[in-house]
């Protein structure tokens, strides 16, 4: 089963993984003379997807991937791959037809019938846009000898939202901002890097860390730009918002090392010793965890083990693993033992 | 505080999202956060990405534009319904919808020509289009700067260039 092992991308083996958690380039395809997904009949879904399975089949780089059709697919199975970030919640929720298909490590996957036909991504550990991008251009390249795209002339690859049209592509790197959280810089920086046409979302406020301090940056536009300059521009701009990133730590860990390597303790010493905990704490506590060992301030784990936290306690995973729906006191001690064994295992 | 997405349940985290220097920043139940994605569980996917594209929907309806506008002869969708939804039904939408798109993929895009990767099939042919758009700006320039020597040069290679593609030139992709 795909879960036995985790993606790819949580191993932290990436270039500037201390800062950018991963990095997702996806093509927004449909396929010519068949209404888009939220236009068309079940049938039309399921023949859709279909032809697209059997493409994907003939590609040298998924011919082992996993085929997911929704309808026929667990819920727990479904909020894994929601968890994993294969597959949004609107597919995963979503009637029959749609689908998911999952490569080798998780590396490539596709989302069939969410809001285009064909959702090709590959994602990545660290900063890798272009990388990730001419490794999604050629498995489109394999792809299309099969499929033959709704394309105009004009417009270029054409989506159910003209928000996606063009190039079709959106190139994305989640990163961990605690840095410039702290030291109060978030807002002003991430502006200004939406001012280089790229957009950037995520949760922030009073009360910061409970956020957790992940953004996501992606491209804001996808119509009359080439698909390696999109790639270019944002791993260009991510890596200088690296570099703000590691000066706001270096400057939090001079000024105030002291405060920042009790937090890093205090939230290792609760992650590795409570016997009930919730999501959300987890992730209050990994955000610390991760800061301190991205500084080196603690030694007891290691980058790779605190990104998986993130993701295998997650409601979905643990529902997964107890074979069942558990209570919610169930939820948070399994999710605590996980925990514990994760970290005991590092040591 | 009520959550701005469902209005039904109480906001407890703040979302935002900038674009062109803008923030734009919402008050969100749990439920609705997670539905965005970035909550505890990171996922990338979904986001008020649409809500830029239905204010420019929203605009452009005050504007005052037909208010039915035409229909999808594919797929029969209404410009109005799209103006709702946000979704096109079809391919052949970004036909039957031209104009009204025009300006509306301007204002997302700041462009409404692609110049990114063409499907191969449609390469050969793609790149002798682009070539004669070129070719043709250049005899303008020629003409302009009463260069007439080079101008009937170019003259001649845009004749030949589209006579060379007629048979399938003319055909839509
Ligand atoms: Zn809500
Ligand atoms: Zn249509």
């Amino acid at each position: 089963m795909m879960m036995s092992e985790p993606p790819a991308w949580l191993g932290a083996a990436g270039p500037r993984s201390d800062v950018i958690l991963s990095t997702r380039v996806r093509f927004a395809r449909n396929l010519e003379g068949s209404p888009f997904p939220t236009r068309a009949t079940e049938r039309e879904l399921i023949e859709v997807r279909e032809r697209i399975v059997a493409a994907i089949a003939k590609s040298n780089y998924l011919t082992n991937a996993l085929v997911f059709r929704m309808e026929e697919t667990d819920p727990a199975i479904r909020r894994v791959l929601v968890e994993r970030h294969l597959v949004s919640s609107e597919l995963a929720e979503g009637g029959p037809g749609g689908g998911a298909i999952v490569g080798e490590k998780e590396i490539v996957s596709a989302m069939v019938n969410e809001e285009d036909h064909l959702r090709l991504q590959c994602i990545r550990a660290g900063l890798q846009p272009v990388d990730a991008w001419r490794l999604i251009e050629r498995i489109d390249c394999e792809l299309e000898r099969n499929l033959q795209y709704a394309f105009s002339s004009d417009w270029g690859y054409l989506t159910s939202c003209p928000t996606n049209v063009g190039t079709g592509v959106r190139v994305s790197v989640l990163a961990h901002l605690m840095g410039l959280v702290r030291s109060n810089r978030i807002a002003q920086v991430l502006g200004s890097v939406s001012k280089l046409g790229l957009s950037v979302r995520g949760f922030y406020g009073e009360g910061s860390a409970a956020l957790g301090g992940f953004f996501q940056i992606s491209n804001q536009t996808t119509l009359g730009q080439s698909e390696e300059d999109i790639a270019y521009t944002v791993e260009r701009v991510a890596g200088q918002l690296v570099a703000l990133e590691l000066e706001a730590r270096k400057e939090l860990a001079e000024n105030a090392g002291r405060q920042l390597a009790d937090e890093v303790g205090r939230a290792y010493g609760i992650l590795a010793n409570a016997r009930m905990i919730s999501a959300e704490e987890v992730m209050e506590l990994v955000s610390s965890l991760r800061l301190g060992t991205a500084l080196g301030l603690i030694d007891s784990v290691d980058l790779g083990t605190v990104n998986r936290l993130l993701v295998i306690t997650q409601p979905g995973h643990l529902t997964y693993s107890h074979g069942g729906e558990p209570t919610p006191e169930e939820r948070d001690s399994a999710r605590a033992d996980l925990v514990r064994k994760e970290l005991a295992s590092c040591e | 505080m009520i959550c701005e997405e469902c209005n039904e349940r109480p906001a407890s985290v703040r979302y935002a999202e900038m674009a062109d220097g803008h923030v734009r920043s919402w008050n969100l139940c749990e439920e609705c956060a997670r539905r965005k994605g970035m909550t505890a569980s990171l996922a990338p996917f979904a986001g008020p990405l649409v809500n830029i594209l239905k204010g420019l929907l929203d605009e452009t309806a005050e504007q005052g534009a037909t208010p039915a506008g035409p229909t999808c002869p594919e797929c029969k969708l209404s410009y109005d319904e799209f103006r709702r939804t946000g979704k096109l039904g079809c391919g052949t939408c970004y036909d039957s919808f031209h104009s009204e798109l025009k300006p509306l993929l301007r204002r997302i895009h700041g462009s409404t020509e692609h110049t990114g990767s063409v499907p191969s099939c449609l390469e050969a042919d793609f790149d002798s289009r682009r070539e004669v758009k070129r070719l043709r700006a250049e005899l303008a320039q020629a003409v302009r700067g009463e260069e007439y020597e080079r101008a009937a040069e170019l003259r001649d290679l845009i004749r030949s260039k589209a006579d060379g593609r007629a048979p399938a030139g003319d055909a839509e992709p």
